[in-house]
């Protein structure tokens, strides 16, 4: 029980400064906030939406385009998810690896509009989930939501 | 006998014969956790090598070092090389005693290179895990009949712990609200977000309808999760192992059902270390195999 104490010793040491977390020790404080807001990312395929209703936020049970499958190009899609919400300054850098993540060819000929996802609780009884249009991917180019302010980007840009 | 020696009894049963059965349950045990090793070592150094560009969130000792070196320079297929050969090395019992903590610190730095966007999963932590315990084991226990039970015993330790800890964590990260069936609501949703981008199509199961349209129903599924999870600990007691190992089980098909999130290399840990299989086995083994003997 020695080393067993020992050993934790270790894990707590390791785990008290790095937010409870020092694979492959962990206080699992996953699901340890309940009932807070979250945001997730997702891509439609906006390839044939008209231009002036490409930055039009909407609810999910509404929505007009298709999502397109991040599976399909071989991409996590938790870490999809996480590179676009905890990204906190889009350098030219991290709008590039965004594009990278999917590979060099895997827009061409469409228009992908990356979102971000925010489902709440509303009232006593439902969930809101909202879609909002964050960057635009096309071939040759990324855009920023011209409705966003350049503090949502990092004012990197 | 202090209450921490009666947990050591419960966990370590140093009283107890090694049997034939318990060696060959141990070895595959170890062939186990070896195989999910190597696993998880090349399908993070593949996938590190093929998407990660950026670390967007350092953990462990990614904080310290600038793992976006493993990136590049094929490196973390490299250190997904050395994971193998020196596993399979250890499992054979060639070399050193220490062998099995430098698998543990080089599959720390695969899983911080690996988990270096933003994702942060449980689901490969038993087996890093039973990792450390081999390690520990073998460096203080060598002997063929101590680092068996020391091992064994250390992970479901362990796992118990955690268990545990995490109903703490709900209970002082939120309250005992916790279990308001409408947070299940909003984590089905999240989880619907995921699975949706992964697939580009998602749909309610059974369980998730019947969750979404009653609060009441909701909430008892929620609170028979954390309550499982506060019992975790009774794994350490040998006579409640089986029933709190079943009660888990049946706690990360709910998750699965609920919220999309799959634990198999973690329950099939739970389902080996959870049972006294090498009662079944001593049935049929009588004599320890002398190979088994030499690499034990």
């Amino acid at each position: 029980m020695k080393v067993i104490g020992a050993s934790l010793l270790v894990y707590a040491l390791l785990v008290a400064p790095h937010e409870g977390e020092f694979w492959p020790f962990s206080i699992y404080p996953m699901f340890s906030q309940a009932g807070n807001p979250w945001t997730r990312a997702m891509i439609l395929d906006v390839t044939s939406k008209p231009d002036a209703e490409l930055w039009e936020r909407q609810l999910l049970d509404k929505r007009d385009s298709d999502v397109v499958a991040v599976s399909d190009y071989g991409v996590d899609q938790i870490d999809f998810s996480n590179f676009v919400v905890k990204t906190r300054d889009w350098t030219p850098s991290r709008l590039s690896a965004l594009k990278e993540m999917f590979g060099t060819s895997a827009i061409s000929g469409e228009r992908w509009m990356v979102t971000k996802v925010r489902g709440e609780l509303v009232g006593r009884d439902s969930v809101s989930i909202e879609i909002s249009p964050y960057i635009l991917l096309t071939p040759d180019s990324t855009y920023l939501n011209p409705n966003l302010s350049e503090s949502d980007y990092g004012g990197q840009n | 006998m202090t209450w921490y020696e009666k947990i050591g009894n419960q966990l370590f049963e140093p009283g107890r014969d090694q049997t034939p059965g318990e060696v060959v349950f141990f070895k595959l045990f170890e062939l186990f956790v070896v195989f999910y090793t190597i696993k998880f070592a090349w399908e993070w150094g593949i996938y590190t090598e093929m998407r990660n560009i950026e670390v967007v969130l350092p953990l462990g000792l990614a904080k310290y070092i600038d793992v976006s070196v493993f990136f590049d320079n094929q490196l973390a297929v490299i250190n997904a090389a050395f994971i193998t050969l020196i596993s399979i090395m250890s499992y054979l019992r060639l070399g050193y005693k220490w062998q099995y903590m430098v698998v543990m610190v080089l599959l720390h730095v695969q899983y911080v290179a690996r988990f270096s966007q933003g994702e942060i999963p449980h689901s490969q932590n038993l087996i890093g895990m039973a990792v450390f315990c081999f390690a520990v084991g073998a460096i203080f226990f060598p002997d063929k009949k101590k680092m068996p039970r020391f091992v064994i015993g250390s992970i479901i330790f362990f796992i118990g712990l955690g268990y545990t800890s995490a109903f703490f964590a709900k209970l002082v990260g939120t309250g005992l609200s916790w279990f308001d069936g409408r947070h299940l609501w909003l984590w089905i949703g999240e989880k619907s977000i995921d699975i949706l981008s992964r697939e580009g199509l998602w749909a309610p199961n059974f369980l998730q309808s019947l969750a979404l349209q009653s609060t009441i129903v909701a909430s008892i599924i929620l609170l028979i999760g954390w309550f499982t999870e506060l019992i975790g600990f009774t794994m350490w007691f040998k006579k409640f192992r089986p029933f709190t190992t079943l009660m888990l089980i049946g706690m990360h098909f709910g998750i699965t059902m609920t919220m999309n999130i799959r634990f198999d290399a973690f329950v099939m840990q739970l389902i080996l270390v959870g049972f006294p299989w090498y009662i079944l086995l001593d049935r049929y083994i009588k004599t320890t195999p002398p190979l088994l003997k030499r690499i034990l």
